[in-house]
């Protein structure tokens, strides 16, 4: 996969923001902002609700812009990271909140999302090109699945036991164990 | 949150890995954040996950985003600004927690019907003796699930409400409703306080910035005392959004 992200100076924009450039907010929206509402949307499922987050994730962007530190990580993760978390945040508080009956008909309905993602799985294409690949490939498919829908869909330990159906336990220690593999591995 | 809890005796570089994955549930996720301002070795480990997973957003296909949404987003950064050039006393500026993964954007899924709502209303609302030369703003506050309107949050002025009941509410032994606002670029919600069922009540938010469109209105079910934490902790139970009449 060839690096698309390469021609826009993430951390510049992030400077400019900190100096009060509105344009630079602009900059980086025009060129991340579909990529941060597909992110999103996959994890909250629900149109309106991913607006919203991109919407707040720019603002904090912009907030905090000057207290990115490039010596701790890209500016192109840290942006991606705020928003990611808004959404995980906003539908973990969505499920110990009431449940809405009147569902927004332009919501995707989960169950139909990760069939579909599974069906997928054989042609999964998940390979980037970068190291942690090989990491990845070194897992057991099943848990190599668990990690990504994880991380792709925003899936709780439960709801991914739920889906898979393997018991909770079992989905919490294939994670953990997961996570201890590929930091080995990319140590 | 001084003891510490069972996850802090956990490999902290898988907790920062589930973090990042996601698959923490909101009180776990709550308290990672709560540690991370102190503890630089813990957003380092978070960090570096972030770095190994980021490239697999790439699954995901980019969605382009409706035409408002990026004057939307210019009109709160408008608004943020106008705000901070009223160089009000830190004292008043409402409290903005420095953590900055904090939002309830869920709240807006509910809010949305305010408006509809309103105008529903508006024979009930026109009875009402206003001031026609400030902005004036109501809410429609209803319940989630029934979208049945149980409260009126009216203001004539941008720094005086008036919150009133439609109906009456069964609060349940040893509980309270407790009444919250959030505009877009606050962090977190502030608590205006505790209040009676078929009650009206008025409150000046003199503490608080001017009152805008938009600002989002929520009673939650919470501790007869108060929320414990500061933040809602309880089911909502009415909610709605602030639109300007």
């Amino acid at each position: 996969m060839t690096d698309v992200y390469s021609e826009f100076d993430h951390a510049a924009a992030l400077a400019n923001c900190a100096r009060g450039e509105h344009d630079a907010l602009h900059q980086l929206y025009v060129h991340e902002g579909a990529r941060l509402l597909g992110v999103v949307i996959r994890i909250v499922k629900d149109r309106g609700m991913a607006e919203d987050i991109v919407h707040d994730a720019c603002l904090n962007i912009w907030q905090h812009a000057d207290s990115f530190d490039p010596a701790k990580g890209s500016a192109r993760t840290w942006i991606f990271s705020v928003a990611r978390h808004l959404a995980l945040n906003a539908i973990r508080y969505r499920d110990r909140e009431v449940t809405f009956d009147n569902h927004d008909p332009t919501e995707l309905d989960l169950d139909e999302h990760f069939q579909h993602a599974s069906v997928a799985d054989e042609a999964f294409d998940w390979q980037t090109g970068q190291r942690m690949d090989s990491c990845l490939e070194a897992l057991e498919p099943e848990r190599r699945n668990c990690v990504l829908h994880a991380y792709v869909d925003g899936l709780s330990h439960a709801e991914i036991a739920a889906h898979t159906g393997a018991p909770l336990g079992t989905v919490k220690a294939w994670i953990k164990r997961s996570l201890l593999r590929l930091r080995e591995c990319m140590a | 949150m001084s003891r510490p809890s069972q996850h802090e005796h956990q490999d902290d570089h898988t907790l920062a890995g589930e973090y990042v994955l996601g698959t923490l549930s909101l009180e776990q996720r709550k308290a990672l954040e709560a540690r991370l301002p102190n503890e630089p070795e813990l957003q380092q480990a978070v960090m570096a996950w972030e770095e190994r997973f980021l490239p697999y957003t790439a699954i995901t296909d980019p969605v382009t985003p409706s035409d408002n949404l990026w004057p939307r987003i210019e009109r709160s950064l408008a608004s943020r600004e106008a705000l901070a050039k009223r160089a009000r006393p830190a004292s008043v500026v409402p409290p903005r927690p420095r953590r900055m993964l904090h939002s309830l954007p869920l709240w807006r899924g509910a809010a949305g019907f305010g408006l509809a709502a309103a105008l529903v209303l508006g024979v009930m609302l026109a009875n009402e003796v206003t001031e026609p030369t400030t902005p004036e703003y109501m809410v429609v506050l209803l319940a989630p699930q029934t979208q049945s309107a149980g409260w009126v949050v009216q203001a004539s002025s941008r720094q005086e409400i008036e919150l009133i009941p439609l109906g009456s509410f069964e609060v349940p032994e040893g509980k309270a409703l407790e009444f919250w606002t959030k505009a877009d670029e606050w962090q977190a919600p502030v608590s205006l306080g505790l209040v009676e069922p078929g009650q009206p009540i008025r409150l000046r938010l003199d503490e608080l910035p001017p009152l805008e469109d938009n600002q989002l209105f929520e009673l939650t079910l919470e501790d007869e005392t108060g929320s414990p934490t500061g933040l809602p902790t309880g089911p909502i139970e009415f909610i709605g959004r602030a639109v300007e009449i």
